[in-house]
């Protein structure tokens, strides 16, 4: 199997506190793994670094092979919390925006995700709300054929509804080559599509395993081990 | 890419810049028809009167959105939420200063453009372009006598510092942003203090070498051995010699020099310091 993500020793220093210390993760292809940990554990920190818009401190980390940059940038798509399409945009805009600086994107299947969710195209992103703006830019995200997508929080502010039929285009879309990296705290929601776990606590890696292995050795879901291990 | 970028900054602003500038026209048409007019009635003479209002306010409105459109794409589409989405593309940061550089001084120009059709549109009439001539030709020859057969060195010289000049001014501004980037909170008065210290700490370089330069130019002249009156006028000459030979050279390339340092820091703060809210 081959490796698309391989974080070695990556530490990141905000002022006094850090958010990531000496983490190591190797992410091979083809998995969904879920990035999970309370906030401020240094999962947003991560991710960040993953798609070039925060440089570590110190260590290494490679994309399929690569330093992050424009040819990571290439094949990474990127769903962060924040809400970034500029309000002046039509829901098409953005479309073309991303067909135009993507070239794994897939018009098609946008608009077809824009359709089964009720989403009018000619809309402006200024008179959408906020959970069906973070609607427009997951199926955006997920209409690349990217070979890693890093999923920040990506069901929060959507509806259960709206919920179950992203996941489900998350695990029918996504090709065999691809890895997902969700990151979330909502982890009974998602646990039954995760490959992967990854268990990040205070910036340190604290455990990586397949989600069968854990319910086999641990004998519970990745919920109660994870409401044990961060247990306040 | 760098085309992508420009074409997209392009629509992001055109949107904005295109009314304005339509309403500037339109203005200065109605203005030319009333003046047009010669016995005007009382209603007629107040809504002249507005919409003269109206335009001047127009090219006020046009140089102020000129400015804030500047500062507020820089700050808003890379360093604001919109930042999560322009430093993902697959573009070097480079080229998102470069792009929004270029797209900012073409409105630059543009809107001086507008504003000088639109002026040519409302009071070019025979009469007036001819004063106008006048005007220029008057100009021109005050320059001659000045510089001699080097006044169109003077004219391009000058073209060139003020193009330049609005480059390095722009570049400085976004470096103040970067720089103000930097700081975790209060970034954006961060940024206003990053622009009066570098503004303070030009114009304490400049007017240092401002210094050694005239006393260097004194010296010469006061130093040599036929100091006489007629020095003195040829001392003025020389003062006038400079300008083309030397002191818009030297102002183009210092200018350029800042330009590339205000540019560096800010690719620098980028690709290394980069940390969106």
């Amino acid at each position: 199997m081959s490796v698309i993500l391989e974080c070695n020793a990556l530490s990141k220093r905000f002022g006094s506190t850090l958010a990531l210390d000496n983490f190591s993760l190797r992410l091979e292809r083809g998995k969904i793994v879920g990035l999970l940990g309370p906030n401020g554990s240094g999962k947003t920190t991560l991710i960040k670094i993953i798609n070039g818009l925060l440089v570590p401190n110190a260590g290494g980390i490679t994309i399929a092979g690569m330093a992050p940059g424009v040819e990571t940038k290439r094949i990474v798509s990127y769903l962060p919390e924040k809400t970034y399409l500029p309000d002046w945009m039509k829901v098409s805009d953005t479309i073309r925006f991303f067909k135009d600086f993507y070239e794994d994107f897939d018009e098609k299947r946008a608009y077809d995700m824009l359709h089964r969710l009720n989403l009018d195209p000619s809309k402006r992103l200024k008179s959408l709300s906020k959970g069906t703006k973070e609607k427009v830019q997951l199926i955006l995200v997920m209409s690349r054929r990217a070979d890693l997508y890093c999923l920040d929080e990506p069901i929060g502010g959507v509806d259960p509804a709206a919920r179950d039929y992203i996941l489900n285009t998350i695990i029918t879309n996504y090709d065999e080559n691809a890895t997902i990296i969700i990151s979330t705290h909502l982890i009974a929601d998602i646990e039954n599509i995760l490959d992967e776990a990854v268990f990040i606590k205070a910036g340190r890696l604290v455990l990586h395993a397949p989600v069968d292995e854990i319910h086999e050795k641990e004998g519970k879901s990745i919920d109660t081990l994870f409401r044990e291990v961060f247990r306040c | 890419m760098l085309g992508k970028l420009i074409k997209h900054e392009f629509n992001a602003t055109a949107r904005i810049f295109l009314p304005l500038y339509l309403i500037m026209l339109l203005l200065s048409l109605i203005n030319r028809v009333m003046f047009s007019i010669d016995n005007l009635s009382k209603p007629l003479k107040t809504i002249r009167n507005f919409s003269i209002a109206m335009y001047v306010l127009s090219i006020l409105a046009a140089i102020v959105v000129t400015f804030v459109i500047m500062i507020l794409r820089f700050y808003r589409n890379l360093l604001s939420d919109e930042g999560y989405l322009m430093f993902t593309l697959p573009v070097k940061p480079s080229q998102h200063i470069i792009s929004k550089l270029i797209v900012s001084m073409i409105w630059n120009i543009g809107t001086l453009a507008v504003v000088a059709l639109s002026l040519l549109a409302m009071l070019g009439t025979r009469d007036n372009l001819e004063s106008l001539k006048e005007i220029l030709d008057g100009l021109l020859y005050g320059l001659r006598l000045g510089f001699g057969d080097k006044y169109g060195l003077v004219i391009a010289e000058y073209a060139i510092l003020l193009l330049v000049g609005t480059v390095m001014q722009i570049l400085m501004i976004y470096a103040s942003i970067a720089i103000g980037h930097l700081f975790t909170e209060h970034r954006v008065i961060g940024s206003f203090a990053a622009y009066i210290g570098i503004n303070t700490i030009v114009q304490m370089i400049s007017t240092i070498i401002m210094l050694i330069w005239t006393n260097i130019e004194l010296s010469m002249l006061n130093y040599s051995p036929y100091y006489s009156e007629l020095n003195e006028w040829e001392s003025s000459i020389s003062i006038l010699e400079a300008v083309p030979s030397k002191v818009f050279p030297f102002s183009i390339i210092f200018t350029i020099i800042l330009s590339v340092v205000y540019y560096i820091v800010t690719n620098y703060i980028f690709k290394k310091k980069l940390n969106l809210n």
